[in-house]
């Protein structure tokens, strides 16, 4: 019965984007007022279909209906309520129904959003988008249903992969990483309506600006989260591992990056038209890409999912999509580029060109890094695999380099700087190098990457932080109270510039901490009878010894230990091995004490009667990671609220050290 | 039309493609062996519950069916009895053995007890046997023929179609 429904609500989703899709290019081809009325009608309706399937699934796992396909492959009436909720996305079937719900969320909420804005491009875009709903919801009524009736429904079910619910992370990792991938199926739309129209109009720029962004913030943090989450559960006391479906997130977020700030130069300038709506293509591509690579089974990695047959149908809709964007724009791109002068490489522009360039010489860094393996084997038959050291090869002087280019990028002005300008916006954030080298230096620092990220972050740090305070300090000087020149010229008009600066901020934050986290770390691996001690990084690590506790899907066994520094009590740590019934080999959890300075993290080898081997992994400023990454967030946050577009346009005419240029600019 | 546009999303489209579809339909976790083809690796081992050696190079002459197991591996569980069937049927055809990797005597020879079994079960005990035959994870199984020769490899637990279709490699090869 639930399975029927859920069944005919799929059907239905389908038919009505599938007709949406068609009626949408109709209506823009025709440029047809009714036509784009009904598009949008259908494009609610799918949202509706969509949101109702999703929740006559939820409802399936919560009221544990072993009769649902979905539910039999990974309810159980043993696990706790939040991991029932959440094994909607545990596994195949149910993460591409998530991925449509994710999906029809948006499309309701962005064509609300534009119910009477940009009526040409419109028609184009909801069909875009109702386009990609009809590919997801042909694989949920077909090659991945969820809802296949289960002719003798057994009395429980196996519950989802252990791995899903060892942390709470779990929980928030995957939604997030959906709305990020997911929302990019939006400034997509946006720009096929752009390509297809063969304009792309000033006005136009903020919605599709703005989509990129939001999606953006979620991916940002989703990639975060699940670093996090691979510190948090895996043991190995790392957090990034460069497997393929963490390049996977990786690959879109690098596009999405770029076209972030090729759009700026595009508002500024109106040029970049052409490369911007390139990149946001590109990133919905990477989008897809990455949904194959973690459902196809080509690859191998921690993410997978079970092999499955759904590979072949993506693949097609990957090839149909990258023809079609690779036509249209070949088409198209020439007519979406205005002339405009290129200010040679010492200005702001010049700067943004370089950044994008890098970043798209990342994005292939990781994209080959990321298949090669897959090409030797299709050409020699050899099995190999791209490890740690070809990517921070590559991706350590990239990275540096961008955080450079951060640094030096936003202290330069808009249009050609004089070499005096230059050297006034240049050279006193030498200071901040030399102090954050230093201070790196005085600490121990002695790896040459990592000295030379401090002092291209102390550089960036004091940029972005003078470039972001400028406003307020021009506005004191002016004669206005602190605190409102403050809200004003942060929170009020220059609430987008404020929200970039934070962004940056936390990005040099970022790249800072992983530098130093990743080769500042100690590691011993140390066997402790009960009672007994090991000093490691001058921490004393005593296991006072172990306990039992059930639930009633795993049985835990905790070690305990005290860490006491100096003979004065730091932390108590109870790593832990947990055995699920549903799989063979325990799994530990380990326990880390953070602070400011770092983290102590201990993971528990094995475990046997008294004695207990334990990995103590000491990283300086891991935390960092996740804090900056939480800062950039909010940065976008900041960013993307929406003002009034006088007070958008005053803010731009008020930005600061650029006034004598923008007169040319705008 | 940008000719250079077309040409290089063309290319990249062409070459993305080709390489991911190349890889559909393969196991990624499926680790070729490079023995294939040449001689088993030696081993004398002892056998659980009548501690006797036994030399592999004893079996020369009949195909020979290897299987690595332990009695922590929950699939090991699952195709012990389609070895333990297959064993019983083909007696005097095919020599089965088991070599036990990373566990206890005593574990060992209760899973034996309670489930049963039809031939040698080997203790590996430092894990040098299963280094050398580059086990990658329990259960796998080699395939030999008559001559020590490795035909082929499986991984993960047998199915009877699987086992039935090996053994036939082994005996023909």
């Amino acid at each position: 019965m639930t399975s029927s429904l859920g069944r005919l609500l799929i059907l239905l989703s389908l038919l009505v984007s599938t007709t949406g899709a068609v009626l949408g290019y109709a209506a823009g081809w025709k440029k047809s007022a009714d036509g784009l009325k009904w598009a949008r009608r259908f494009a609610f309706t799918f949202s509706l279909l969509m949101i109702g399937a999703t929740l006559v699934m939820e409802y399936a796992l919560i009221s544990h209906d072993f009769s649902v396909g979905y539910v039999a492959q990974v309810g159980s009436r043993d696990v706790p309520l939040w991991v029932t909720l959440v094994s909607l996305w545990s596994s195949l079937e149910g993460s591409i129904l998530f991925w449509g719900f994710i999906l029809a969320a948006y499309i309701a909420g962005a064509t609300w959003l534009t119910r009477n804005e940009h009526i040409e491009y419109m028609p184009y875009a909801i069909g875009t988008w109702l386009f990609s709903g009809s590919f997801f919801s042909f694989l949920i009524a077909g090659p991945a249903s969820p809802f296949q009736t289960v002719a003798n429904p057994p009395m429980d079910g196996p519950g989802p992969n252990p791995l899903l619910q060892n942390h709470v992370l779990m929980a928030i990792h995957p939604p997030f990483l959906y709305l990020g991938y997911v929302g990019m199926t939006i400034p997509f739309g946006f720009a096929t309506a752009a390509l297809l129209r063969g304009r792309l109009g000033q006005s136009f720029l903020r919605p599709l600006r703005n989509s990129l962004l939001l999606p953006w913030i979620f991916l940002t943090i989703a990639i975060m989260l699940g670093g996090w989450w691979a510190y948090e559960v895996l043991g190995w006391g790392g957090y990034w591992a460069w497997d393929p479906v963490e390049n996977a997130s990786l690959l879109p977020w690098l596009t999405a990056t770029a076209a972030l700030h090729s759009a700026l130069v595009m508002e500024r300038r109106g040029s970049l038209k052409g490369w911007t709506v390139t990149l946001v293509q590109a990133s919905f591509l990477l989008t897809i890409l990455g949904t194959f690579m973690t459902r196809s089974g080509v690859f191998n990695s921690v993410h997978s999912f079970t092999q499955s047959s759904i590979g072949p149908t993506i693949l097609v809709f990957l090839a149909v999509i990258l023809i079609g964007s690779v036509t249209l724009l070949a088409l198209r791109i020439d007519s979406l580029e205005s002339d405009s002068r290129f200010e040679g490489p010492l200005s702001r522009e010049g700067f943004f060109l370089i950044n994008n360039l890098l970043f798209v010489l990342f994005t292939f860094t990781v994209l080959i890094g990321t298949v090669f393996p897959l090409v030797v084997e299709a050409l020699k038959g050899k099995q190999m695999s791209v490890g740690r050291p070809y990517f921070d090869s590559m991706v350590v002087p990239i990275g540096a380099v961008l955080l450079f280019i951060l640094g030096v990028g936003p202290a330069l002005p808009w249009g050609r700087a004089s070499k005096e300008q230059a050297k006034r916006a240049l050279l006193p954030p030498l200071i901040g190098a030399t102090i954050v080298a230093g201070i790196g230096l005085a600490l121990g620092v002695r790896n040459p990457w990592t000295i030379i990220t401090l002092a291209f972050g102390g550089y960036a740090a004091q940029v972005t932080l003078g470039q972001m305070w400028l406003p307020v300090v021009q506005r004191i000087r002016r004669g206005d109270s602190a605190g409102h020149a403050i809200i004003d010229s942060q929170l009020v008009r220059g609430r987008r510039r404020f929200g970039s600066y934070l962004i940056h901020a936390g990005a040099v934050i970022v790249i800072v901490a992983i530098a130093v986290s990743s080769t500042m770390r100690t590691q011993q691996e140390v066997r402790l009878n009960r009672g007994e001690s090991a000093t490691v990084g001058g921490y004393t690590f005593t296991f006072t010894g172990t306990d039992v506790k059930q639930e009633p899907h795993r049985t835990s066994t905790l070690a305990h230990f005290d860490v006491t520094k100096n003979g004065r009590q730091v932390a108590q740590l109870a790593p832990r091995m947990n055995q699920y019934a549903a799989m063979r080999d325990p799994l530990g959890t380990p326990d880390v004490h953070t602070t400011l300075k770092g983290d102590i993290y201990l993971s528990i080898m094995n475990i046997e009667g008294d004695a207990v081997g334990v990995n103590v992994i000491l990283t300086p400023m891991v935390g960092w990671i996740w804090w900056a990454v939480l800062l950039m967030g909010a940065g976008g946050i900041v960013a993307l609220i929406p003002g009034s577009r006088a007070v958008a346009l005053q803010a731009r005419s008020e930005s600061p050290v650029i006034q004598g240029d923008e007169v040319g600019a705008n | 039309m940008n000719r250079v546009v077309l040409i290089a999303g063309i290319l990249i489209t062409v070459a993305l493609v080709l390489v991911l579809s190349a890889g559909l339909g393969k196991d990624p976790q499926h680790i070729e062996s490079p023995l294939i083809g040449k001689q088993a690796p030696d081993f004398a081992l002892q056998a659980v519950g009548t501690h006797e050696t036994i030399d592999l190079a004893k079996f020369r002459g009949k195909p020979l069916v290897v299987n690595f197991w332990a009695t922590w591996c929950r699939p090991c569980y699952e195709e012990h009895p389609v070895l333990v069937s297959n064993a019983q049927m083909m007696q005097g055809q095919v020599q089965f053995l088991g070599v036990v990797f990373q566990d206890k005597e005593e574990k060992i020879q209760g899973f034996l007890n309670e489930r049963g079994s039809a031939y040698p079960t080997l203790v590996d005990d430092a894990g040098k046997t299963a280094i050398a035959y580059g086990v990658g994870g329990v259960p796998e199984t080699f395939f030999l023929n008559k001559d020590g020769k490795v035909v082929a490899k499986f991984e993960g637990p047998i199915d009877p179609d699987s086992l039935q279709q090996n053994i036939r490699k082994a005996m023909t090869q």
